[in-house]
């Protein structure tokens, strides 16, 4: 019983950087099982490659390394560190792989390290295929059942078996080429055949179909006494098919009869125990045929998982703290429950409410890609909505995605896009609603449960119901709101203005309550202000709070806005707890940190949209609001905020105005001396022609009011701009003019992050990107000290970014982007708020700007002497953040670089030089670095020269050339070894087929131009097809070349993280 | 649609939408389950009670007579947030009111819960009326003329006459069920696990059941405040050291009553899917499905019995059992319905204790 005495210092694995299918719940549960072991006296060692983590923050732990999450530097931690234990059930599939690999290559074993949580067969167990099936076998499970043919015959001989439809998955294929849904004989006879021939092994695994099936899921925990409870039921609306991560998901489960829900838990624990999960959290997949009732288990995951974030903002239920309480030994019924306080952990919560899950997708960042939902994850992010009921917490998540649309929005009707999965498809089914089409129709097109669709028709009926004399008539405005109609879309039906409804409700008193997650349904006293807001009661009366600062969250990660928001917010929270403040989250991220309900004084699990932000506002009168922690999100609703009479603390609108204004911003700019690209703006490509001529090419193009770099282009000539204007004709007008910027070819990136208050202010930092300008910033990887900036270029770059804050009247934190080229100080871009690159520049420096930031904002007053011991370039270790993408996701989208971000999230390399950190965030990139092999080089004809050098130290490593073209006359006309090679249009075989046979290492293909790009796509789809690294930037290729001569010499160190300043 | 109210007898009232003609009066009681509004509804201890769903959507997989518990519904009054109401075939709702049982929705249940939580189980009436006013006149009226009385409830809901059930297993036990308002899983788990069933009215006399020549005897579930029943507990009293008796609930707390015991009513009772219960016997702590009012009160045992589970939300007593009379009693529903399906093996531990006798 309790607590195991002989573990005294545990290693947590992290998951690493944040990409498709693994992203900010593992900071979550990470942060929340460190600071559940830091309580109980263990030393705790934590190692994760990803800096915008709040897990990596110094003080979270005994000691951090933010260093890769690879079997040479985990190993080298473990000798240094010596732990007794190591968890690996809390940091995503990457801790779990990990803790395996370290287990079979015998170090956990030299080093005694114990497992904790899941022992590698354990792991075995649930993840391997086979294993997995005898253990089902079993516990008699049932699940899909399949077949590996290996000839055509027994192909034909196993669909007898199975039925149609059936899956075919040929062997080793990459991305499930050459695979499919066959629905009767003839069409298996022809996808069997493709398939055989695809598969490199002739295999293929030919799997009964549940497509359609409902899907569940149970999240679960067990102690090490046997104690079994299921946390939460979650159901996907979208039945199987569609990837869970995909899915919009339900919890507690909807459709399912006490009789088979009992069931599918019986199993649930008698596969748990089989597999011989020990005690922790786990996770398991089943789906439920809807004609009959038929079970099968899809899969089961050992560990804390994306769903069991989701299940724990769902229930309250802190499952990754109680994880890693149970796994040092104690039982769930000697812990206590944390929202009641009152009772135990050893219970299943009871919810008096409905949450949903709505993912969030990004195919417009990746030009070409299928908007298609499969089996294989895809969203980025994900929002929940809670509600006292289904409607009301659906449609809550459809007010926190943060797009132009509603679900009313007249789309171009179209039967197949609701037939068949896609990102789109919630709305072309509240269309087909509207259009009149049947709840039985709808039903059968999207094989979604009748019940849902009833929801939603009663959603659409009570929209079309809705006449302007409804804001005299409190009953049927008030069923709006319970139906979770917004105001926007009252207001829009009505014809009236959306503060004419918000008036109209206020004066009837339709304002929501707020009523408490507290685990239990009301059934014991809970204190937890864990809150969600509700039509389904009557309002209280506002109360006045003073000493309150509601904070505003960033809402869904998506590319561009993610966890590095997550962590300013988070530790902002912190500091205005120190100054003394109570604090008001206000988040619809369950993946997060801030949305857990110990980070703050009270929580409100709500949308970060002006009219629930406003309600939160009225309901409890706070000293102010703070949006300059939160991303772009809360600064576009703040004028909203500030319209309705509530206060926003630090920069004024004013100032955020100045900053954001290109034109009033431009003129501040050039009273300092920052150049300014050359920069028009065009309605049209005639306009765009005559402007460009005082300037020339190339030139950046994107429309007005783009985030995050959306279609915005590099233009090298005039037949590019046309296209660039025929492409995008849809997004230019008069109204809307397309911004064409003078592009700074070759010039040299920073970032600077500084923070302000009345009297004083600070550089946190200065980023020096590593590729040139014209890949965004936040897909270049960056180094912190600087390596190529001048130190006088440098030092007049931070004097000129204080006193443009000052100009500004920044109060709290400002983000600079700039160029330079030829010594001269290029102004990209200002944001008044704290940035993506903050965390970095924290951990970097380790100066703890986000609290420095608040108390600028509070005003609190710092001496020269306090601020003098922050300095950014301080001879700490040199910091290089490195980039993941998702490219293998979207296999028809161009993994090229450039203006438009698409990077999902970052990592930290940390090294005593930078050829040590920049081999250090390469690795946790997953980059994989070839020690010896074939480069191949197609490089446009600019950097020919550049790259000269690289090719020849490339050789001078021991690694051979290949080369198409021009380049290859280039390189041997240099006096290089280089094998000439076809491009894809001179014939067969050609450069690509060399990549697909595995014959070259590395890929260094620079390219630019519409054409020439397209041209090249195929060479960097391989790449990323065949996991071969593929540099497409001059200045990345010479970074690339220091960390591979770093890493041929085999040595790097580990370092933990300094203590914070 | 008509504008519907609970009245509580402590004057709260809480408007909603009422669903059919019926106007009734019940104790207030709520359940915590997720599932299952149909087995609770059925249940026969929930006679003469009106029953708050805390789970906000009802009626979700509709309705199938193959999860009833009994041949009825016995609820006075089923209450919750939202309840499906298409025309889909095999409507919870069209059930619930072609059976005279209204329904109120749309009702700020958690409002309710916490009013019932923090005061206690109150009665209440559902009354059809446009004004809060006009339905708490309406209400005092059924408090005053048509509250059902106190009394021993399970003579209602127990069979009237004696019926015997085949079990399955052929060299099983033959078993005397005393039934105060029987669910029929504790009956079918019996039948799986023995050879026949005699099922007896709960007044029946101790004689009567001996002259079967049960090899054990079994104690239901049932309605109302055990302490008014006192022929089922007489009976019992006789049958203590006759054979080996095993009770579920208000089986328990007649069973602890016949050993010397006292009950007492909880401040609003245990009803839900999820309560911890730490089993002493098999050192396990087990999620229970529990429906009870009253408990067994701990103090008032006899030194002789062993008090063998708790309820670790806050420590009622929750099973016990005597060496000395070779009984024993759980206060729970090991034949869940609704509810989890840890404690089954309760059954087994109650053949095996019988045949060892």
């Amino acid at each position: 019983m309790a607590k195991r005495n002989d573990i005294k210092k545990v290693v947590l694995l992290g998951s690493g950087p944040i990409n498709i299918g693994q992203a900010c719940e593992f900071d979550y549960s990470g942060t929340q099982a460190c600071k559940a072991l830091m309580k109980e006296g263990l030393e705790v060692i934590l190692i994760n490659s990803n800096p915008a983590t709040i897990m990596t923050d110094s003080e979270l732990a005994t000691r951090v390394y933010v260093e890769p999450l690879k079997v040479p530097y985990v190993e080298k931690i473990l000798e240094k560190e010596k732990p007794d234990a190591l968890i690996p059930t809390l940091g995503g599939q990457t801790a779990l792989n990990l803790a395996l690999e370290l287990d079979s290559q015998g170090i956990l074993e030299r080093l005694n390290v114990e497992l904790l949580g899941a022992k590698s067969h354990v792991i075995e167990a649930a993840e391997d295929r086979a294993k997995f099936s005898e253990v089902l076998d079993r516990v008699g499970a049932h699940y899909p059942k399949s077949v590996m043919a290996k000839s055509f015959k027994q192909g034909i001989d196993a669909a007898d078996d199975l039925g149609f439809p059936i899956i075919l998955r040929p062997n080793y294929t990459l991305g499930g080429g050459g695979g499919g849904v066959a629905y009767s004989m003839e069409e298996y006879k022809v996808k069997l055949a493709t398939a055989l021939h695809e598969s490199p092994s002739s295999e293929v695994l030919v799997e009964e179909s549940i497509l359609g099936w409902k899907e569940y899921e149970l999240e679960v925990m067990r102690d090490k006494d046997g104690t079994f409870v299921v946390i939460c039921s979650i159901e996907n609306i979208d039945p199987c098919g569609v990837h869970t991560g995909d899915s919009i998901t339900v919890a507690p489960q909807q459709t399912l009869s006490d009789r088979e829900y009992q069931a599918m838990r019986d199993e649930a624990q008698k596969i748990v125990n089989e597999v011989g999960v020990e005690t922790g959290g786990a996770n398991i997949q089943f789906a439920v045929n809807p004609a009959n009732g038929d079970r099968v288990v899809i899969e089961m995951n050992p560990r804390v998982s994306r769903s069991s974030a989701l299940a724990s903002k769902a229930t309250g239920f802190p499952i990754a703290k109680i994880a890693a309480l149970l796994s040092i030994g104690y039982t769930l019924d000697e812990l206590q429950n944390d929202i009641t306080k009152t009772t135990l952990s050893c219970y299943e919560p009871a919810l008096d409410y409905v949450v949903t899950k709505v993912p969030k997708f990004a195919f417009e960042k990746f030009h070409g890609a299928k908007d298609q939902l499969t089996t294989q994850m895809k969203s980025v992010g994900e929002v929940m909505g809670i509600g006292r009921t289904f409607k009301e917490s659906f449609m809550k998540c459809f007010l926190s995605l943060e797009v132009d649309q509603t679900l009313f929005d007249d789309v171009a009707f179209d039967e197949k896009k609701v037939s068949y999965p896609n990102s789109q498809r919630m709305y072309y089914l509240f269309a087909a609603l509207n259009k009149g089409y049947s709840v039985e129709q709808v039903s059968k097109m999207t094989m979604i449960n009748p019940w849902y669709i009833e929801q939603f028709k009663d959603v659409v009926d009570m929209k079309n119901a809705l006449k302007p004399n409804c804001l005299q008539d409190k009953i049927t405005l008030r069923k709006a709101k319970r139906f979770g109609l917004s105001d926007a879309v009252i207001a829009e039906q009505i014809g009236l203005s959306v503060e004419a409804v918000r008036k109209a409700r206020w004066q009837l008193d339709v304002r929501p309550k707020y009523y408490q997650v507290d685990t239990c349904a009301a059934e014991f006293a809970s204190n937890t202000p864990y809150l969600y807001s509700t039509y389904w009661s009557d309002p209280d009366a506002p109360t006045f709070n003073e000493d309150t600062v509601v904070m505003l969250g960033s809402g869904p990660n998506r590319i561009g806005q993610g966890i590095e928001f997550d962590y300013s917010c988070v530790r902002s929270v912190f500091e205005l707890q120190n100054q003394g403040y109570k604090v008001a989250m206000v988040n619809s991220n369950p993946e997060t940190v801030s949305t857990d309900y110990d980070t703050s004084n009270i929580l409100f699990f709500e949308s970060i949209h002006q009219e629930p932000v406003i309600e939160i506002l009225k309901q409890i009168n706070p000293k102010g609001f703070i949006a300059q922690l939160g991303g772009q999100t809360p600064i576009n609703i703040a004028p909203h905020l500030l319209a309705a009479g509530f206060e926003m603390l630090g920069s004024t609108q004013k100032t955020m105005d100045l900053a954001e204004d290109r034109g009033q911003f431009i003129a501040v700019c050039k009273e300092f001396g920052f150049k300014i690209p050359k920069s028009l703006m065009a309605a049209n490509y005639s306009q765009a022609i005559d402007g460009i001529e005082g300037f020339g090419y190339p030139v950046i193009c994107r429309p007005s009011y783009v985030l995050g770099g959306r279609r915005m282009e590099i233009v090298e000539n005039e037949e590019e701009l046309k296209s660039y204007f025929t492409r995008h004709a849809n997004y230019i007008s008069e109204s809307s003019p397309c911004l064409i910027d003078q592009f700074l070819e070759r010039a040299l990136e920073v970032d600077v992050d500084l923070v302000r208050s009345q009297k004083w202010s600070l550089v946190g930092g200065v980023l020096e990107h590593i590729e040139a300008a014209g890949v965004h910033s936040g897909d270049s990887m960056g180094v912190i000290p600087p390596q190529r900036l001048k130190k006088d270029v440098c030092e007049k770059l931070e004097s000129l970014s204080l006193a443009l804050a000052d100009r500004l009247g920044i109060i709290g934190f400002l983000n600079l982007q700039l160029a330079i080229k030829d010594d001269e100080i290029y102004m990209i871009e200002a944001n008044p708020r704290s940035s993506r690159s903050v965390p970095f520049i924290c951990k970097a420096t380790g100066i703890p700007l986000v609290s420095l930031g608040v108390q600028a904002i509070l005003g609190k007053e710092l001496t020269d002497e306090q601020l003098a011991k922050y300095k950014w370039n301080n001879g700490q270790k040199t910091a290089v953040k490195g980039v993941v993408f998702p490219f293998k996701k979207f296999l028809e989208s161009d993994p090229i670089l450039g203006p438009e971000m698409k990077s999902t999230g970052e990592s930290m390399g940390r090294g005593d030089d930078y050829s040590e950190a920049l081999l250090k965030a390469l690795v946790s990139s997953r980059f994989t670095l070839p020690k010896e092999g074939e480069v191949f080089m197609s490089l446009r004809d600019k950097d020919k020269d550049e790259l000269l050098e690289s090719a020849k130290t490339f050789i001078d490593l021991g690694y051979t050339l290949s080369a198409t073209g021009g380049t290859a006359d280039y390189l041997i006309d240099n006096n290089l070894d280089c094998t000439k090679v076809k491009k894809v249009h001179e014939g067969r075989p050609n450069c690509v087929d060399r990549m697909r046979s595995g014959q070259v290492a590395i890929v260094v293909n620079t390219t630019s131009g519409k054409q020439s790009i397209e041209a090249s796509f195929g060479i960097r789809r391989s790449c990323t097809e065949y996991s071969i690294p593929c540099l497409t930037e001059s200045d990345a290729v010479k970074a690339f070349m220091l960390a591979l001569k770093k890493h041929k010499t085999g040595h790097f160190d580990v370092y933990p993280l300094e203590r914070s300043l | 649609m008509k504008t519907g109210f609970l009245v509580l007898e402590s004057g709260e009232a809480f408007e909603g939408v009422l669903h059919g003609d019926a106007e009734t009066v019940g104790e207030v009681v709520f359940n915590t389950s997720n599932t299952g509004y149909e087995e609770i509804a059925t249940d026969p201890s929930y006679h003469n009670q009106m029953i708050v769903m805390t789970a906000a959507m009802m009626g979700n997989y509709g309705e199938s007579n193959e999860f009833w518990e009994s041949e009825k519904i016995w609820i006075k009054g089923f209450i919750c947030l939202e309840i499906q109401n298409t025309e889909r075939d095999a409507s919870w709702l069209n059930k619930l009111i072609n059976d005279g049982c209204p329904v109120l929705s749309e009702v700020d249940t958690r409002k309710l819960t916490l009013t019932l939580r923090d005061q206690g189980t109150v009665y209440g009436c559902i009354v059809k009326s446009d004004t809060e006013s006009e339905a708490k006149s309406k209400a005092q009226d059924f408090f005053a003329n048509k509250k059902p009385s106190a009394g021993d409830w399970t003579k209602e809901a127990s069979c009237s006459t004696p019926y015997t059930l085949e079990g399955k297993d052929k060299l099983g036990l033959k078993v005397a069920l005393l039934d105060f308002g029987c669910k029929k899983n504790i009956l079918r788990e019996l039948q799986t696990r023995c050879r026949e069933i005699k099922v007896f009215p709960s007044d029946t006399k101790a004689a009567v059941i001996k002259s079967y020549e049960p090899d054990a005897i079994f104690l239901s579930n049932g309605p109302g405040d055990p302490s008014f029943v006192r022929e089922g507990t007489a009976t019992v009293k006789e049958l203590v050291g006759y054979k080996y008796i095993y009770g579920i609930c208000m089986g328990h707390q007649i069973l602890a009553q016949a050993l010397g015991g006292k009950t007492f009513k909880l401040k609003f009772g245990h009803r839900g899917a999820n309560h911890p219960i730490k089993d002493y016997i098999s050192d396990k702590v087990y999620m229970s499905s529990q429906n009870h009012g009253y408990a067994v009160d701990e103090k008032s045992m006899p030194s002789d019995t062993e008090i063998t589970h708790l309820n670790l939300n806050d420590n009622v007593v929750s099973g016990l059992k005597s060496e000395k009379f070779n009984c024993a009693s759980v206060q729970f529903h090991p034949e869940s319905h609704p509810g989890p399906h840890d404690a089954v093996n309760l059954f087994d531990y109650f053949i095996e204790q019988a045949q060892k006798c």
